[in-house]
């Protein structure tokens, strides 16, 4: 009985078993060349598969022998050859077996979608790749063209979606006809869009007073981008002013009326906004610096410290300020003292005083006195510088919005 | 460094391209140094100064131009706000006012005003302050005018 069906191996001339082979190598014999996986419904080649594509059922009854028996055959192989005269026996009981087969296997892949039932979803692509959808009677349902909507659709005329209304910003075909919201929500990022890109390309053109740099121009983009003051509108860039403002002062000069004003105008701005373009009136700056301000205030300030740090700001800071609990300000209802962590540094000197060499002692008193030194003024100024450089670069990089 | 130096070059291409914009001021770099800068400054018209022409030394510090310029004169000139050996000069933008949107051709243009207004209650050279301050204008604008010609003027013949 196996005999019947044509070996592989033979046919492609690579049959190593010769005149052993349990399968036929009679060029007359018909080769097996149904296709076991589109039987399981997974065979992925679809109609280019070069193995026949016969549905379980039909091969049930034609072909159900040929189909199973190479299975079958296949243990034969590896059993030894003692054994071989019982497992001839078996295959005589083999067409019963091979009548359960099919249904065992359907209930192995049960829910896979067989290959023929697919089928129908082909049916729609015409010859000519027009596509038919079937169409809805509602038109606010049926999506437009994707294609339009990104510019151009190769079908033109024979499309046979709809093709959106031209929008006036992007000059892409993507307003639906019939759905307004979206229209107008559309119409109404484009113009945002637009305005954005302008003011951007307006920008370009802005110079920096200090490097006399374009700002946009320069070669990393960290650099790129504008300090905006507070209380003029002199351009320049984030870095440059910031340069400017944390430089120390040399003799004479006042931090208030030489580094905290205005390169130019020498007006006196209390804080830096960084910003990526460049405003034309009064109200995109206000946008600006209170969506600045708003960014700031989502988070915590690092000088308050959820209650255990005293901010130099106050009330007036622009980080939040979470009083957790347990914390100094939420046991006290005050800011703990200024001095408090310098007080506990001296603690733990102390502690240590006996383990660290005499010289590298020298060193720390020397840093310790000088903070000693500073007025409470003083203190505060340059508190207030370092929370300027920290929290202006730790906002820098949530800042790319604009 | 790299930062003053980017700033300075471009400040030397802005003299090149408007070298005729302002007559009374020639700024030159050293060749070999652009920290080192030479100006040539025209006394300005109706004071003692008038017809002289005075050399300006820059030293320009690595922290430019977040620290100002420093400037001298190399000229002799008699001028309150000016040391009379040293040539330096008092002015405020040179030091607490200092702006880093000022550049060399604007400090330039700041001395030539100083010279035409000169501040007699801040003085370096405390004959010249004295003269002005003692409401001696004359005295004040013949001294001037004698050291323009000897020092600022070429000499004719």
């Amino acid at each position: 009985m196996p005999k019947r069906i044509l070996c592989k191996f033979f046919a492609h001339g690579a049959c190593l078993k010769g005149d052993h082979c349990e399968f036929s190598h009679d060029w007359k014999d018909p080769p097996n060349n149904i296709c076991t996986y589109y039987q399981k419904g997974i065979c992925s080649y679809g109609n280019r598969c070069r193995y026949e594509h016969v549905k379980a059922s039909q091969s049930d009854l034609s072909a159900s022998s040929s189909s199973t028996v190479p299975h079958q055959s296949v243990i034969s192989d590896s059993v030894p050859l003692g054994f071989s005269t019982t497992t001839f026996g078996g295959s005589v009981v083999l067409p019963a077996a091979s009548a359960e087969f099919p249904g065992s296997r359907r209930a192995l892949f049960p829910h896979t979608k067989q290959a023929w039932n697919l089928e129908s979803g082909h049916q729609g692509l015409l010859d000519n790749g027009i596509v038919m959808e079937p169409r809805s009677s509602n038109p606010v349902e049926r999506p437009i063209c994707s294609f339009a909507a990104a510019g151009n659709c190769p079908r033109g005329e024979k499309c046979p979606h709809f093709h959106g209304d031209l929008c006036p910003s992007c000059g892409k075909h993507c307003l639906h006809p019939f759905r307004l919201e979206e229209r107008e929500e559309h119409i109404k990022m484009c113009e945002k869009k637009q305005k954005h890109l302008e003011a951007l390309k307006h920008s370009q053109e802005i110079e920096c007073s200090v490097c006399l740099d374009r700002v946009l121009s320069k070669t990393t983009a960290a650099e790129r981008k504008f300090g905006l003051l507070s209380e003029c509108d002199h351009p320049f860039c984030i870095s440059c002013i910031r340069n400017w403002r944390s430089s120390s002062p040399s003799s004479g000069m006042d931090v208030n009326t030489a580094l905290r004003a205005c390169p130019i105008c020498r007006k006196l701005s209390y804080f830096v906004i960084p910003s990526v373009i460049w405003y034309c009136t009064p109200e995109e700056k206000q946008e600006i610096v209170d969506s600045y301000k708003a960014k700031l205030r989502s988070i915590d300030c690092k000088h308050f410290n959820f209650g255990n740090g005293n901010c130099p700001f106050g009330t007036s800071c622009f980080y939040k300020h979470t009083v957790k609990p347990v914390s100094y300000a939420w046991k006290y209802h005050r800011p703990p003292p200024r001095r408090s962590n310098v007080m506990d540094m001296d603690a733990i000197f102390d502690f240590f005083k006996h383990l660290i060499a005499e010289d590298e002692m020298n060193i720390f008193d020397a840093e310790d006195f000088e903070n000693d030194d500073l007025t409470s003024t003083e203190m505060a100024m340059s508190l207030m510088q370092l929370d300027f450089e920290s929290s202006d670069s730790s906002s820098d990089e949530e800042n790319c919005l604009y | 460094m790299k930062a003053s130096r980017a700033r300075l070059f471009k400040e030397y291409k802005e003299v090149q391209r408007e070298k005729a914009a302002d007559p009374d001021i020639q700024l030159v770099c050293d060749d070999s140094n652009i920290f080192k800068w030479t100006a040539l400054i025209k006394g300005p018209s109706e004071t003692p100064y008038e017809g002289g022409v005075f050399q300006l030394a820059f030293a320009v510090p690595e922290q430019y131009p977040l620290q100002p310029p420093q400037v001298r004169f190399l000229t002799k000139i008699f001028h309150p706000n000016v040391h009379f050996k040293t040539g330096e000069i008092c002015l405020d933008i040179l030091k607490n006012a200092w702006s880093p949107a000022w550049t060399l051709q604007s400090v330039c243009r700041a001395i030539i005003a100083l010279m035409a207004h000169p501040e007699p209650d801040s003085p370096l050279n405390c004959d010249s302050g004295n003269l002005l301050r003692s409401g001696d204008i004359r005295g004040y604008q013949s001294m001037a005018r004698m050291y323009t010609r000897l020092a600022a003027m070429p000499k004719k013949g």
